[in-house]
């Protein structure tokens, strides 16, 4: 099995995807518990105008998802902000719109081919030595940003009124928790794929609320989960020559799946 | 000669919505180690003066001083412990324990990055000593009952070490038995501690005998400072808006 090791290539993306499994599983936590999930799928998409406008304008794909995506997600705070009421509709309108514009830059670029298709799923082989060095440089700020406001994030997940009479800038701290979403989303789709980004950052943390355990044991099994899925999809993915981001979530899924059956009362 | 200075000061608030006046031209002063008492009917605009109050709301025109600052400069917000209508009424599947849940109360005494020290730990003992809660301290939040589930964030409320306690008809949702110890609890964190309480609530029978001042809202305010005689059953039949009588309490009577 260690076989796959011996080629670079698995090397980067093992390497990326520990990284990937790590901060979206503790950022997911904080999205589900806030109940932002959606917002997930959306910045995916916002990241593959990035990656449509990279392709096309031959600028790195991944630094521009990074760009995309944190415009988006500012967007979206506003427009919630200023659509309160309807704010699941702005996600919405948001997601199909990104999605369609990331589809015709690349179809009037001509740039709709393999490349493309490893952004949407998720390539093993696509990670670049580059790729990784952006991951590493976002991924710990992303990473630093977490764990200096988790606390003041959890309290704003369990009541946001509260938290703010207490003092906690919530609209800044809602702001940078959209900010990171973005940032690690936009370094997720050149493993796990813009479809399915999502399901990386939801799925591990609803497997681990089944447990019905404190907010640290919570985050812990959220951890665990995506590693677990990370690794096993990867080989999957090597072994069988699937797209990894499918395997990747597939796995996250059966965790799931087993996690609910043994917690059903 | 020495003036006591109001935690808060409230001039001439108004609050329009849509045209539609929710509260009008109020004027009160709340005092350190005040216990008050706000009632009215649902829709009266309690809730609203409330959150007027802890700043989530912003008045269409009027005054509201925190502590002699405008609210808009206030920073202090440590001093005011919250705790909402929806307080007993926990999302079950949310991941915390009843600690988890108490720590935050320290959350804005903390610094980035920071684990909570030794002052931190003590006050979150203290407050779950003082409301009896100690022993449940890991047990999941989602599986306690309504009354235990009101001390946990009573307790939480009490872990940044408030001076002012706001309550927002805590109760809903809370068996008589818990509602009872409640009620004595506030007394005593009143009497005891010297908290200034501020609390919503449907039930001034019960708690006539230990609150200061009473007031009543119904888009205006008026200030009772003989709760226990102030309301006939003529003024709570205009405020409500429905034939009221008067039921005893006579816990006191034996």
């Amino acid at each position: 099995m260690l076989e796959m090791f011996e080629y670079d290539f698995m090397q980067r993306a093992f390497l990326a995807g520990i990284i990937i499994a790590v901060l979206a599983s503790i950022s997911g936590t904080f999205v589900v518990l806030r109940r932002y999930s959606m917002i997930s799928e959306t910045l995916a998409h916002s990241a593959l105008v990035g990656v449509a406008v990279g392709l096309v304008a031959g600028l790195n794909p991944l630094w521009m998802a990074v760009v995309f995506a944190i415009f988006s997600a500012w967007l979206i705070e506003y427009l919630r902000s200023y659509f309160s009421l309807y704010s699941d509709a702005v996600l919405a309108v948001l997601l199909s719109g990104s999605l369609a514009t990331a589809v015709i830059i690349v179809s009037l670029g001509g740039a709709f081919n393999n490349s493309l298709f490893s952004y949407l799923f998720g390539s093993i082989l696509s990670v670049s030595n580059e790729d990784l060095i952006t991951i590493l440089i976002f991924g710990t700020i992303s990473m630093v940003l977490l764990l200096a406001f988790s606390k003041e994030l959890y309290f704003i997940a369990y009541d946001e009124e509260v938290a703010q009479t207490s003092g906690i800038k919530v609209k800044l701290v809602n702001f940078l928790l959209v900010t990171v979403v973005a940032i690690i989303i936009a370094l997720s789709i050149r493993v796990v794929g813009s479809l399915l980004i999502g399901a990386l950052m939801v799925i591990p943390t609803i497997a681990a609320l089944q447990y019905k355990v404190g907010f640290l044991y919570t985050v812990l099994l959220a951890l665990a989960f995506a590693l677990v899925s990370v690794a096993c999809g990867m080989t999957l993915s090597f072994y069988f020559s699937l797209p990894s981001g499918a395997t990747i979530v597939l796995c996250v899924l059966v965790l799931f799946i087993l996690s609910l059956i043994r917690n059903k009362k | 000669m020495k003036f006591k200075v109001p935690i808060f000061s409230v001039k001439n608030l108004s609050f329009i919505v849509r045209g539609q006046k929710i509260l009008s031209n109020i004027s009160l002063e709340i005092f350190n180690s005040e216990y008050v008492a706000i009632i009215g009917p649902n829709g009266g605009g309690k809730t609203t003066l409330i959150r007027m109050l802890l700043g989530l709301e912003e008045p269409t025109s009027g005054e509201i001083k925190l502590y002699g600052k405008n609210i808009k400069d206030f920073k202090f917000w440590d001093k005011i412990g919250y705790v909402p209508q929806r307080a007993s009424h926990v999302d079950a599947s949310f991941p915390a324990t009843v600690q988890d849940i108490v720590n935050m109360g320290r959350t804005s005494k903390r610094g980035f990055f920071s684990r909570m020290n030794e002052k931190d730990k003590e006050a979150v003992h203290d407050s779950m000593v003082k409301m009896g809660v100690l022993h449940l301290k890991d047990k999941m939040v989602g599986t306690l009952s309504g009354g235990q589930r009101q001390r946990v964030m009573i307790a939480r409320a009490l872990a940044s070490k408030p001076e002012i306690l706001i309550l927002d008809e805590p109760n809903t949702g809370v068996d008589i038995l818990s509602q009872k110890n409640f009620y004595a609890l506030l007394a005593k964190l009143n009497k005891e501690e010297r908290i200034t309480i501020v609390f919503i609530t449907h039930d001034i029978g019960v708690i006539a005998d230990d609150i200061g001042r009473l007031f009543t809202v119904n888009q205006k305010a008026i200030i009772c400072n003989n709760p226990k005689e102030a309301l006939s059953c003529e003024e709570m039949s205009e405020l409500y808006g429905i034939e009221a009588h008067l039921i005893h309490n006579h816990k006191h009577e034996h």
